[in-house]
């Protein structure tokens, strides 16, 4: 039993039965396929054994939003129990293709990202091609799918640096400090964006980025419950964000469920309790953590120009399930003119490749109703959000266009 | 980040001294392990349970034992907590009833008859008095609601002296199947639709049986129950009263969304799943606060903080196994009635109630934490709520009513 069964085990006896996690439960609110985070958690976990078939499938509804881990007044570790509990339906049925597919966001991203992208895009735009996924593959037809990028961000980090070398030959600049960035499957292939952003915040903060060899975090593989594909991919990021995080430089992700992945969830989900392990996770930052450890030391570069907006904003699940707060409302307070206005609604629904699914499309744009709806009351043209399947999910719900609050932090510096 | 308070807990001790200080113009964070005590219980006000006038015997409470959490908020506070809790709850469109100078009884899911002292204007209808006018009155709910048996309700009522009958309704049908608790039926409540079907049954059964009421388990809708209890009144033909259910308490949800929206309105920060595992601070000075967090801990500056964490029930206070009671946030020492052999009455039900939910953090008259020596242990801490020794607030009959004094109080300070 490794120490997160344990923890598991003895967690489910803090379990009193009080309710408050279905009561908050986004997605048993708007279904009864999921019967509530207390039945299929810390009760039917008692049913579960090693070698006994698994007691009832209704599990594999739970979007893995963790609101239930936050309001739980006894602290029982619901969302990781039902986590484990699909990973054993998946270990002993094995895991659909469809699921396979959806989970290995790397290679997807891959073969769609280069200059065919527009051809991708024309493909995925094309309703009866939908269509025709939906029937064959199970991914609902009106699913919010990113857009392919004609250049990877790396493609784009590697060209500046060979210009920047080109114009300053042999006198590489000397920052003192240096940051690896995590830049995460969706800004590599989707959204190079929110990458060059990051880039240029942490430059104007006086690091130097690098650009480590990584490969996909493998949340995705874990929220399907492929737990020994997630594992070797884990164990590789560890093997290539080690050497940096020896040297006492810190790892930044602009994607928080990438972040909250090398933190938490891959460690915890798959029992690995290894030192090298450990240092990657204390080693690891959500972007705008990371800059509110600046502010907290008086480090954070402050010279921004009015930005004269007023944006909704939605921290995803998976933003409130590091349990650091709301750092991207505490260092956007301090640009003149921009004000948030914060989504009280718990999930946009998607749940990363949740809302894919054909028989969960219509549950996950359901959960998302109340934030479609504050989203479209503000009457903005562009919301905020740092997780990038939720943007998707956000612009597909209501039209408006979806940003990493990164971008305007950005534009802020000029 | 740096704030001017922190309040630990986000039960309605630290709801109502987190308000306080973001109303002062103060940067205020709210950290709590989860959602609080609010969701469990009634959602009624109990201010004593002590005769007809709550505030008249606290006052004697408070002559007769100075270290009772009453004693050391002061009247002052209580009212003027209970005058802020009331104005969130109308602006929340969800007035409270009654005067902190009268206890009324009202039945509970066992049709037994409680002492509280503020209810929901949804659950007026239902106080015993009104019971006890000689006309009938109808006790319906839901089979697929769990834990609520209008039956029992009702035979406990006639045990009583009044005049009660019970009916089950059929469930209109709805895209589930199974699985409705206390929330599901609230939401499905605040559907028109929904309330037109019930509303038929209840108008044929208030016909044929000439009942005066009807008691509904309190599952009335969630931010609109006061309009879903008019709409029911004017279909059903009678007066409908809510009566509290088992947890999760859908009326415990509305105070808490009633006062969350308060201080966030105010310009409060909430944060929830962080659960506070100690404090650092030197010469009786709290500088810092500590939550745990994924891969590292979270640091927290603030100039003075509230603890508002619960007892033994709310889980501020745990014993470990060797029986010596802990503080689980900043490890404060407790005063507790001896050793484990001495916390249990012989009898489960016993009438005095266990020593061992009178145990606590004792505080001097400004909530501040005090050492086993009485010295005041952290200047810049108040404690609020049943954190405080010297008072078992559920056999006491004032759970609410010590939360709302004590936190406003610590709101004050």
């Amino acid at each position: 039993m490794d120490h997160i069964e344990l923890s598991l085990t003895q967690s489910l006896d803090h379990c009193i039965k009080c309710n408050i996690c279905t009561s908050a439960c986004p997605v048993a609110a708007v279904t009864d396929k999921f019967p509530g985070p207390k039945y299929v958690g810390p009760q039917a976990q008692r049913f579960r054994r090693a070698g006994q078939p698994v007691p009832d499938d209704s599990v594999d509804y739970c979007s893995g939003c963790r609101v239930c881990n936050q309001v739980c007044p006894t602290g029982v570790r619901i969302a990781e129990l039902n986590a484990r509990a699909r990973a054993q339906i998946v270990a002993e049925r094995g895991l659909p293709l469809r699921n396979a597919l959806i989970a290995r966001s790397e290679l997807i991203g891959r073969l769609s990202c280069g200059p065919h992208a527009p051809l991708v895009n024309f493909g995925l735009g094309f309703k009866p091609a939908r269509w025709a996924v939906d029937k064959v593959l199970g991914i609902h037809q009106d699913a919010p799918l990113p857009r392919a990028s004609r250049s990877s961000f790396r493609a784009w980090f590697a060209r500046r640096r060979r210009s920047l070398d080109a114009r300053s030959p042999g006198t590489p600049a000397q920052p003192s400090r240096q940051v690896v960035y995590f830049h995460g499957c969706a800004t590599n292939y989707y959204e190079p964006e929110v990458g060059k952003a990051a880039v240029a915040v942490l430059e104007r903060n006086g690091f130097e980025v690098i650009l480590a060899e990584q490969n996909c975090c493998g949340l995705p593989l874990l929220s399907n419950g492929a737990f020994a594909d997630a594992r070797k991919l884990h164990e590789a990021n560890v093997r290539k964000l080690l050497p940096y995080v020896r040297r006492g430089i810190p790892v930044v992700g602009t994607s928080t469920s990438c972040t909250l992945t090398l933190k938490e969830e891959a460690p915890e989900l798959l029992g690995l309790s290894s030192e090298e392990v450990h240092a990657v996770a204390a080693g690891t930052y959500d972007i705008f953590e990371f800059l509110r450890d600046l502010a907290d030391r008086d480090q954070l570069n402050t010279e921004f120009r009015p930005v004269e907006r007023r944006l909704p904003y939605h921290p995803p699940c998976q933003l409130r399930a590091h349990r650091i707060g709301r750092p991207v409302l505490d260092i956007l307070a301090l640009v003149p003119g921009l004000r948030l206005d914060e989504s009280r609604n718990e999930c946009c629904g998607i749940a990363g490749t949740y809302g894919l699914k054909r028989e969960k499309y219509q549950i996950g744009m359901d959960v998302g109703a109340g934030l479609f709806a504050f989203v479209r009351g503000s009457g903005s043209d562009l919301a905020l959000c740092d997780s990038e399947t939720c943007r998707w999910q956000i612009t597909h719900g209501t039209g408006v266009r979806s940003k990493h609050p990164i971008e305007i932090l950005a534009e802020a510096y000029g | 980040m740096h704030y001017d308070t922190i309040v630990i807990g986000a039960g309605l001790a630290g709801l109502m001294a987190a308000l306080a200080r973001a109303e002062r113009g103060e940067r205020v964070l709210l950290l709590a392990k989860g959602h609080g005590t609010t969701h469990w219980t009634s959602g009624c006000i109990d201010l004593l349970d002590a005769g007809d006038d709550p505030l008249a015997a606290i006052g004697r409470l408070a002559a007769e034992q100075p270290e009772h959490p009453y004693a050391l908020a002061g009247t002052v506070a209580l009212e003027q907590g209970l005058e802020r809790l009331r104005a969130a709850c109308e602006a929340a469109g969800y007035p409270l009833a009654g005067s902190p100078g009268r206890n009324v009884r009202l039945p509970t899911a066992l049709g037994a008859l409680r002492p509280t002292c503020l209810l929901p204007a949804t659950m007026v209808a239902g106080e015993a008095r009104q019971l006890a006018d000689g006309r009938p009155t109808l006790i319906a709910g839901f089979h697929e609601l769990r834990d609520f048996f209008p039956p029992l309700i009702a035979a406990n009522l006639r045990d009583q002296g009044l005049h009660a009958e019970a009916a089950y309704l059929g469930l209109p049908p709805v895209e589930r199947s199974h699985e409705f608790g206390p929330m599901i039926f609230a939401r499905l409540f605040e559907r028109t639709d929904f309330r037109a079907a019930i509303g038929e049954q209840l108008a044929t059964l208030v016909r044929r049986g000439g009942y005066a009421r009807v008691g509904l388990p309190a599952v009335l809708g969630v931010r609109r129950a006061t309009e879903v209890v008019r709409d029911l009144q004017a279909r059903a033909g009678a007066l409908v009263f809510e009566i509290p259910t088992l947890p999760t308490s859908v009326p415990g949800v509305r105070l808490f969304q009633a006062l969350h929206d308060a201080f966030l309105a105010a310009g409060g920060r909430v944060q929830l799943g962080s659960f506070v595992l100690r404090g650092e601070g030197a010469a009786a000075t709290l500088t810092v606060i500590i939550s745990e967090a994924a891969a590292r801990e979270q640091r927290h500056r603030a100039l003075r903080f509230v603890l508002a964490t619960g007892g033994v029930a709310g889980g501020g206070l745990r014993a470990d196994h060797t029986g010596v009671l802990q503080e689980t946030a900043l490890g404060l020492p407790v005063r507790a009635p001896g050793g484990p052999s001495e916390w249990f009455a012989p009898r489960f039900l016993d009438e005095a109630g266990h020593p061992i939910f009178r145990a606590g953090i004792a505080v001097d008259d400004q909530l501040r934490p005090l050492d086993a020596a009485g010295r005041v242990a952290y200047h810049n801490v108040a404690v609020a709520g049943s954190a405080i020794a010297g008072c078992d607030p559920i056999r006491e009959g004032c759970l609410e009513g010590v939360a709302i004094a004590t936190g406003w109080k610590a709101g004050l300070l």
